[in-house]
């Protein structure tokens, strides 16, 4: 299993969702989705705080949170503030390759040695919290996630590859994405978001 | 700082809009929370890091909140890359609400918080944050309003310090 094979196999499940990819998974999501409802971070161990802030704000509307391990060990204090407030509208997924490989030497992050994300999430209060190894597992869990109510925190143990260098990075910079989303919530949710005027 | 002081900060932040609140408790201003969750307008959201304070209230600002996140003065140093990699960088509406511990106006300054409160506004300059003191009740009313308008009309996190008498 790999991510781009998860990722793939997530897009037509999406619709009216909010999707927050962290830095390691949004360049494969943003050629494969062009959905107005992704917001890219370009960073690391922000996503699940973002996802979490919308989903406390939009509680009808579900969001969904694509990470990686690297990005959650930089953040685990969203660990036990997720258990606590328990969002019955936001799926995590953490595509755990147990390697930074973003850094180009592949060092391997705590996750390829005894440390357990998904045991990590249940002990700190996420009552669904599970590891998946391989795509059909994958797909099962996915597809009840994005459809059913509950926070969900779902780890897919994949592949390193590294097919996301050969993807062809998006001329749409944060920003311009960021004025895209804002827009598409404005029109979806009937609200103001900016309030700032000319 | 006292109740009624208290009571007036909170009356102010929902008068000027503030609707979504993060926030770790500390010791200054930490009399404001029971205000805050006494009035329903608030959606108040209690975290384990100021890192995720940004983080989150980043996300609630970005779906239509006007949020303000609570932290102490030394918060600041642990959320300055949330800051900068999320609110600066995509331009994201937030009030920071941040006790001035070690400033020279802080009441209970001591050698816990003086090297870190002399650094604060530096901190805030480096981050490119704008930012205002607040040292008594007189300008509770003029100061949160025109943070609230500075940070829709930039579309940036906004900082209010809080010295003086809001640090007794």
């Amino acid at each position: 299993m790999n991510r781009h094979d998860c990722l793939q196999a997530l897009v037509p499940h999406i619709s009216d969702q909010l999707v927050v990819p962290s830095v390691s998974g949004q360049w494969i999501w943003g050629e494969l989705s062009k959905h107005d409802g992704n917001l890219l971070l370009g960073s690391m161990g922000n996503a699940i705080g973002v996802g979490l802030g919308m989903a406390l704000a939009l509680p009808h509307r579900k969001v969904i949170v694509l990470e990686s391990d690297g990005s959650v060990l930089l953040s685990l204090f969203n660990l036990p503030t997720l258990g606590s407030l328990n969002p019955d509208n936001l799926v995590v997924f953490v595509f755990d390759n147990e390697a930074y490989s973003g850094s180009r030497i592949s060092r391997p992050t705590a996750t390829a040695g005894k440390t357990n994300l998904a045991a990590m999430a249940k002990d700190a209060g996420v009552s669904y919290a599970v590891t998946v190894r391989d795509i059909e597992a994958f797909n099962r869990e996915m597809s009840l996630a994005v459809k059913e109510k509950g926070l969900r925190f779902i780890v897919a143990k994949i592949e390193e590859t590294f097919e996301h260098r050969k993807v062809q990075r998006s001329d749409v910079d944060l920003l311009e994405n960021k004025y895209r989303f804002v827009r598409y919530i404005e029109r979806t949710e009937g609200i103001p978001v900016f309030r700032g005027r000319g | 700082m006292d109740q009624d002081l208290a009571k007036k900060t909170v009356e102010q932040l929902r008068r000027a809009g503030i609707n979504f609140v993060t926030y770790l408790p500390e010791t200054r201003l930490s009399s404001i929370l029971p205000f805050l969750e006494a009035e329903r307008f608030f959606q108040l959201v209690p975290v384990a890091s100021e890192a995720e304070a940004i983080t989150i209230a980043s996300g609630a600002s970005l779906v239509g909140k006007q949020p303000a996140c609570y932290m102490e003065g030394t918060g600041l140093f642990v959320c300055s890359y949330n800051l900068l990699t999320v609110s600066v960088r995509l331009g994201v509406p937030l009030l920071l609400l941040i006790s001035y511990v070690g400033s020279f106006a802080d009441q209970r300054n001591s050698f816990r918080f003086a090297p870190t409160g002399i650094r604060t506004e530096a901190q805030l300059e480096a981050l490119n944050i704008e930012y205002q003191l607040i040292a008594n009740c007189h300008d509770l009313e003029t100061k949160t309003n025109d943070a609230v308008r500075m940070m829709n009309a930039l579309k940036q996190p906004v900082a209010l310090l809080f010295t003086g008498d809001f640090t007794a």
